[in-house]
């Protein structure tokens, strides 16, 4: 059974950003107590994070020939007994984003990470929330899925409580309290669906779904089971009701990593939602009937997709009010990005809701190469603006609004990129979130929804408000006495400009990041080939 | 009956994990989360079902010819085993994040300590 050929492309290189990831946190540890050797070997890290993701992305998706996914059978045991990670286009795009995040905020940690705090473990504990992000985008296994989320929360606890004062224990306290709770229900989902179906391989639960018959399935409770999944990825994407860890979470932990908790922790919530859901759950068929009413938007098909959509629909429309509103009156621009991700993670949420509800193939595909694009740019820009809050503080020592004033006159470059990131947030063209914003309201127009493009149009509203308060509040008017005395980190400030040009850049250029998307969104739509890829035989007979 | 009284442990951890988390003490809540991952555990456990397996569920088992020895499913085993090093491991961090909240805030009274701020 062991010896039988197998279909699909392996490779090796499916492992590399783990296997990077994981080295380069072993050897911090081992050298942490030298500042030189630290710096390097946490450089060179990241350097080859981003190597390694760039040749996995390359060599899988996007080279002319290219075979759209591979796997790697982690000890050379067969699905579904052993262990596979699967690299296929919707993978590679999320690793992608990731690796451009931790690159710029591990850079900037260098300076950042010496100013305060136990600085012998900042690196490892990166390259390990590095490692559970990597791994929760790799794995084709849900248990797996669930010890890669351990392992990149784990971490991220750590970095909330980093600062140890009374406001990081607190923080750190309900977000660990909460995620506890998150990763027992995850659990009874795992549980369940292994009971229900006999199976946790990825692959072997979208094969047994779409044919229930032929493995005795029931699938009547796979909705209920997914139900609760789909509790556990709103917790980590920051979804109202799920929102409430967010404001205090992401002020309590450094700006580089918050900006990593946003860029990557935050989309692997988003993944695990598009994966389960077109990928693995698609195929089932399950009688659910559903209109949302007073929205025109009635849920179609007999999948448990039907039922995502509609929670999906109400968890995003919540953040989108919730998130933008709450951003308004914020004291800090911390708390203000804050929000703002609660907000803008509903954006990301409404087209992969409308995919979700749609029969149309096109639109659905379309929908979820918005979600990906909104994604990618949310990442962007907002680290960008978590990185530059943390410019401002270590040269201000604040981030209060009511402190601050004429940062422009004080740092052009610095106000420079901070507006830059704004704009992404708006979505003014030719920056990258101009395509976002457009491909979201493009999906919701196609989905012939009034009162959903009204919310969107609201929330978009709404940013522009925020954004602009941000502004004029600690950039514009009379410098005050934090800032005349500021001193601007060249370091930090250069990672800040870079950001900002990516984002230009990926505005400017945008038909291959399009394409990129494009073949992320077939990735994550297409079952069958996932299937194949992976090969599950046999199955255990529960 | 094994079913019943699994399904009895299963719903008495629950409620006495959720009866936990609901108190104001800080060490009450971390048992509740403590108690909580236990029950999701003895659940997982249930969910492999406690009928013998054979070479079905076990794959190793094939090398062992026709006489193979009858088995429980060890596929929840091995995740339940996995999930409770974890939830160890959690609890412990768990206990030891609530007395840094001690010594910075005095309390271990979550309604004097609030969310906010």
């Amino acid at each position: 059974m062991i010896a039988q050929a197998s279909a699909g492309t392996e490779s090796t290189l499916v492992i590399a950003p783990m296997l990077v990831a994981l080295v380069t946190a072993v050897a911090a540890l081992l050298v942490g107590h030298r500042p030189r050797a630290r710096a390097v070997s946490s450089l060179a890290g990241g350097l080859g994070y981003a190597a390694a993701v760039a040749a996995l992305a390359w060599v899988v998706v996007l080279a002319p020939d290219a075979p759209g996914i591979a796997t790697y059978r982690v000890g050379g045991l067969r699905a579904p007994f052993g262990i596979v990670l699967v690299a296929d286009g919707l993978s590679a795009f999320m690793l992608t984003m990731t690796a451009a995040i931790a690159l710029s905020s591990l850079v900037f940690s260098r300076r950042y990470a010496a100013h305060s705090g136990p600085r012998t473990f900042y690196y490892p504990l990166f390259y390990f929330l590095l490692l559970g992000v990597t791994g929760a985008f790799l794995t084709g296994d849900l248990f797996n899925l669930f010890v890669w989320f351990e392992v990149m929360l784990m971490a991220s606890y750590v970095f909330v409580a980093y600062y140890g004062g009374p406001r990081h224990t607190r923080a750190a306290f309900w977000y660990v309290a909460l995620n506890l709770l998150a990763s027992a229900v995850f659990l009874l989902g795992v549980g369940g669906l292994y009971a229900t179906t006999g199976t946790l391989n990825m692959a072997d639960l979208a094969r047994r779904l779409a044919d229930p018959a032929a493995y005795g399935i029931d699938t009547v409770p796979v909705v209920g089971l997914l139900a609760l999944l789909l509790s556990v990825f709103a917790i980590k994407a920051g979804l109202v009701p799920f929102q409430f860890w967010i404001p205090t979470a992401y002020r309590a932990a450094p700006p580089p990593i918050t900006a990593l908790l946003v860029g990557a922790t935050k989309k692997v919530g988003i993944y695990a939602i598009i994966r389960l859901s077109f990928t693995v759950f698609a195929g089932a068929r399950v009688g659910v009937t559903l209109e949302l009413p007073g929205t025109g938007i009635a849920v179609a098909g007999d999948t448990p997709l039907a039922f995502v959509g509609a929670a999906l629909f109400v968890m995003a429309a919540a953040s989108i009010v919730v998130g933008g509103v709450g951003a308004i009156g914020r004291e800090t621009i911390e708390g203000v990005l804050a929000y703002s991700s609660i907000g803008q993670i509903g954006f990301i949420a409404i087209p992969v809701a409308i995919a979700a509800t749609t029969s149309s193939a096109g639109l659905r595909r379309a929908a979820i190469v918005a979600a990906l694009v909104y994604a990618l740019n949310h990442t962007l820009a907002k680290g960008l603006l978590f990185l530059s809050v943390g410019t401002v503080r270590n040269a201000t020592g604040t981030s209060r609004l009511a402190e601050l004033g004429g940062l422009a006159g004080r740092s052009p470059p610095l106000a420079l990129a901070f507006f830059v990131g704004s704009l992404a947030l708006v979505g003014i063209p030719p920056l990258s979130g101009f395509f976002g914003k457009f491909l979201v309201f493009d999906a919701a127009a196609r989905a012939g929804s009034a009162p959903i493009l009204g919310l969107l149009l609201g929330g978009s509203l709404l940013t522009i408000a925020y954004a602009t308060r941000v502004w004029n509040r600690s950039f514009w008017g009379v410098r005050t006495p934090a800032v005349e005395d500021a001193d601007v980190d060249p370091v930090q400030l250069a990672v800040v400009l870079a950001l900002a040009l990516a984002i230009l850049a990926i505005g400017v250029g945008f038909e291959p990041v399009y394409r990129f998307a494009t073949a992320a969104a077939d990735a994550a739509l297409d079952a069958e080939a996932y299937v194949d890829a992976v090969a599950p035989s046999g199955g255990a007979g529960a | 009956m094994t079913a019943f009284v699994l399904a009895l442990v299963v719903g008495a951890l629950f409620a006495l994990g959720t009866f936990l988390l609901l108190r104001r003490d800080l060490i009450r809540i971390v048992w509740g989360l403590a108690i909580v991952s236990q029950a999701a555990n003895v659940y997982l456990l249930a969910m492999g079902g406690i009928v013998e397996g054979g070479f079905e569920t076990v794959p190793v088992l094939a090398g062992h010819g026709e006489h193979a020895p009858e088995t429980a499913d060890p596929l929840v085993q091995a995740l339940v085993l996995t999930a409770i090093v974890i939830g160890f491991g959690m609890t412990a961090f768990a206990l030891v994040l609530s007395y840094r909240v001690y010594e910075e805030h005095d309390t271990l009274d979550a309604s004097e300590l609030g969310d906010r701020g």
